[in-house]
């Protein structure tokens, strides 16, 4: 009663072309490969792609280039490595730390769990790599062609079926559960120490940092902290045939390495700002300078169950550095201040600025949300405004009509579109019902919302509608008060947001690949403690991140957030660091209470409406000075809210998927 | 032996978007229905002590996203379930017809290692609605298909009132102990567990 169909890859005629044409493929890639081949014995290239780039950046200029190998290894291990070029770089901004960080080494197809194509009719095909942990790789662009190549060579050699789902997901290893059988093999008894200790056979091009170099005094007492709370993990029986995890555990490593470098510096730096004293007090059992900052810390603390493995970054000190007090919200006499005789907005970099300390008094959001979602440009004056106003207002009723003019004959006729209306019908009389706006029978508001999402279905029919949406046009339809000016608010913050809800959910995975990474930066226990315990897919936060904390905050609050977030003050992505704030705030608890996956879901779940918002605001602004441009380098290109990178088709389509 | 944690099974519920998810697990769980339910974002779970002949269990019920984009999540939160529950709403065909795909989608992604086996159990919910009259799925339709499918345990319910929903729970609680495999179980009566599997046959097919 359903398509089932789709299990096999060879219903794609481009798909059966360039398995035709692999040997040629191959042919030419021989012919460009240079004489340096190391692979070791027994081991033979099956696939090879020069120029195969990923952007570490949100800026396309910035990229590291280099070469693409499928290497067999032995009957039936397929191993892949991405190596970047040697001094090649784009940009002198891009470290050979850089290099680093992404060279993919040695992953095996065991481990993987997935590979999602994308093949823009405009600009680069590229394909992201997912990892049974649910972890993915930055996407791997193929500048000079050649994905279908890839995926052509990946079957030849392991088990490859498209996903039932996605006609762009192709599926690796599906006859059994990878997920179960890959995070067993992760959770070595020794995960910890392998990922701290020198890895004896990997040629990692970290040469300049010999991996001890930075045991000092703070790096010191945290490592055997951590090895202690290791020893006293449960331990799952290790098969030493899965020992090639190891190797997937190596590429982890020198993200560790590359996070222990920056935090050890951190360290050092705060003592010569002056930490030394605050550390003297710790030490001698004084309390901290803040003292409402230790009752929070107080409140949240682990029953002393587990020793906890201590925070690496002395978070605490940090945010009474660098996390600002809050501001008085943004009121009418000041934001006079902000605008020309015109009704320009002067220096938006200034009003931004002071929205992220302060937000913005509510009976002004409604003119300033439109400037902070980039629905009005900062440049333009009233008359402009209101000029557009009009215009987007007969744009809407257009849209909007092409639905309303659909009679019940033709859609008996269209299913897609009778689904749809039936989905957005049910999810708006269940959006914030509560709010006195939204309240009632027979709620106008309610039919608002309605009527908006459908018409935004109309205008962007590749996304649709997604479940989550209507969470994020209720504040906005309840700040702009208006039909159309709220639609167009709508569609500005989903041009950042749309990935969040694309069928491929290829936003949802970067944001939580950024997510990890900022993890692994800012807290390695943490990160190693969720390495150890199957949560390194961060599923626990998807719920954050899919509708910005709509659902953890109160309504008010909410508000107060999202106005914050849209300045992109310090970053594009100060949501990630507020996830990372909170995540921080709890890890006592955590790691003490000993959370599984189960546990710490529900327990994330159960934040919801007792999170100290503009305390978490103060720290996740620390955690992001803190972070810095390692910070940034966590975060592939086209993250949301970063714009999409790619101009042409937008939104993954799929024609034989229902909604 | 005390200290042994009590017995875990975990029941994943799935089905369309708006056929009762919450509801029912709610009903089931703190004996409450409210209107003012959200759609489920990811996925979040309850849990309930159950005893059963004379042994006491925890159920853990996992409610997820309805909208078939969020499937990919499945594979986090479907891992070691005992026992499926594939909800749809008697007056809404769709959602009955996409019951095939549900239980498909469960199979592949919860990867269970005895797929013909493992036990299902099927909601058709909303019976209060309109007296009945605006039902679009029949008993006997929705029963052949479980039938089809290995006879599947059928029950009709209404999470708003309450009906049917603990028995239909206590099928799947019986449903799930029996799938859990004999070597997990440390109390020493293991012969129990046979006793209530042969009962099953007996005690919820319907």
């Amino acid at each position: 009663m359903q398509e089932a169909e789709l299990h096999d890859l060879s219903d794609d005629a481009d798909y059966a072309a360039s398995q035709l044409q692999g040997s040629v493929y191959m042919t030419r890639s021989d012919s460009t490969k240079t004489s340096s081949t190391t692979e070791p014995e027994g081991a033979e290239v099956v696939y090879l792609k020069d120029n195969v780039t990923i952007h570490p950046t949100q800026f396309a200029s910035e990229r590291i280039s280099g070469r693409l190998k499928l290497i067999k290894q032995g009957s039936s291990l397929l191993i892949m490595n991405w190596i970047p070029y040697k001094g090649q770089n784009s940009n002198a901004r891009l470290s050979e730390k850089d290099r680093n960080l992404y060279t993919i080494r040695g992953v095996s197809f065991t481990d993987v769990r997935s590979i999602r194509r994308h093949t823009p009719t405009l600009g680069w095909q590229y394909i992201i790599v997912v990892m049974s942990s649910g972890l993915a790789f930055p996407p791997l662009y193929f500048y000079s062609g050649g994905v279908k190549e890839f995926l052509a060579t990946v079957k030849q050699h392991v088990f490859l079926v498209r996903s039932a789902e996605d006609a762009n997901v192709f599926l690796v290893n599906d006859f059994e559960n990878p997920l179960q059988r890959t995070l067993s093999s992760l959770e070595l008894p020794r995960a910890v120490s392998v990922a701290n200790v020198p890895l004896p056979s990997t040629s990692t091009p970290l040469g300049e940092l010999p991996p001890n170099e930075n045991q000092d005094a703070g790096d010191g007492s945290r490592s055997s902290s951590s090895s202690l709370y290791n020893g006293r993990t449960r331990q799952k029986v290790h098969d030493p045939a899965r020992d090639i995890s190891i190797q997937v555990l190596e590429k982890f490593s020198l993200v560790t390495r590359f996070a222990r470098e920056t935090t050890s510096q951190l360290f050092r730096e705060s003592l010569n700002n002056g930490f030394a004293v605050a550390n003297e007090r710790r030490a001698h059992g004084l309390s901290p300078v803040n003292s409402s900052h230790k009752l929070v810390h107080e409140a949240e603390k682990a029953p002393e169950e587990v020793p906890v493995a201590p925070d690496p970054i002395e978070f605490d000190k940090l945010t009474l550095v660098w996390g600002q007090p809050r501001q008085a919200p943004l009121g009418l006499e000041e934001w006079a201040t902000y605008l020309d005789s015109e009704g320009r907005v002067m220096d938006s970099k200034a009003l931004r600025k002071r929205i992220f300390y302060g937000g913005v008094d509510h009976h002004l959001r409604k003119p300033v949300w439109a400037f902070l979602l980039g629905y009005h440009a900062y440049d333009s004056t009233d008359a402009e405004r209101d000029y557009l106003k009009r215009v987007k207002k007969t744009e809407y009723e257009t849209i909007k009509r092409q639905w309303q003019s659909v009679s019940a004959e033709q859609a008996k006729r269209f299913t897609k579109f009778r689904e749809r209306k039936g989905l957005i019908e049910k999810d708006v009389v269940r959006t914030d019902r509560s709010i006195s706006f939204y309240e009632g029978d027979d709620n106008v508001n309610v039919h608002l919302l309605r009527d908006i999402l459908l018409t935004y279905s109309f205008y962007n029919f590749d996304l649709g509608y997604c479940q989550g949406m209507s969470d994020l046009l209720s504040p906005i339809l309840f700040v702009m008060e208006d039909e159309s000016e709220s639609f167009w608010c709508f569609v500005a913050l989903m041009e950042r947001l749309g990935p969040n809800f694309n069928r491929d959910q290829n936003g949802m995975h970067s944001q939580l690949f950024a997510l990890s990474k900022l993890v692994e930066l800012l807290d390695s226990p943490l990160h190693n403690y969720f390495k150890q315990n199957d949560c390194l897919n961060y599923f626990f936060c998807f719920r954050w991140l899919l509708i910005q904390f709509k659902r953890e905050f109160e309504y008010g609050r909410v508000m107060r957030l999202w106005e914050v977030l849209w300045t992109h003050y310090l970053s594009e992505h100060l949501h990630l660091y507020v996830c990372v704030a909170i995540l921080k705030r709890y890890r006592n608890r955590i790691m003490g209470e000993q959370m599984d996956f189960d546990t710490l879901l529900k327990f994330i779940n159960g934040l919801s409406g007792g999170i100290d918002l503009d305390a978490i605001l103060r720290d996740a602004e620390a955690l992001c000075i803190c972070a810095g441009e390692n910070g940034a380098a966590c975060i592939p290109p086209g993250t949301p809210p970063s714009l999409p990178i790619e101009n042409g088709l937008l939104y993954a389509q799929q024609d034989d998927e229902v909604l | 032996m005390a200290s042994r944690r009590r017995m875990l099974l975990k029941v994943i519920i799935l089905g369309d978007s708006g056929v009762g998810k919450t509801s029912l697990m709610n009903q089931y769980v703190n004996k409450k229905f409210s209107n003012q339910y959200k759609a489920t974002i990811g996925a979040d779970f309850l849990t309930k002590e159950v005893q059963f002949e004379d042994r006491l269990f925890t159920l853990q019920i996992w409610d997820t996203a309805g909208q078939e984009r969020f499937q990919s999540l499945g594979v986090a939160f479907y891992r070691g379930a005992d026992c499926c529950v594939l909800v749809y709403d008697v007056n809404v065909m769709k959602s009955f017809e996409n019951l095939n795909h549900w239980r498909e989608e469960f199979l592949i992604q919860a990867s269970p290692s005895d797929p013909e086996n493992f036990p299902f159990v099927v909601l058709g919910n909303k019976v209060d609605i309109d007296g009945g009259n605006s039902r679009v799925v029949s008993e006997k339709k929705a029963k052949a298909w479980c039938a089809s499918k290995g006879n599947i345990p059928y029950f009709e319910t209404s999470a708003k009132e309450g009906f049917n929903v603990e028995a239909a729970f206590q099928c799947i609680a019986k449903n799930a102990l029996k799938n859990e495999p004999e070597e997990e179980i440390y109390l020493p009566d293991t012969i129990d567990v046979a006793g209530g599997q042969q009962q099953r046959s007996s005690g919820c097919e319907c």
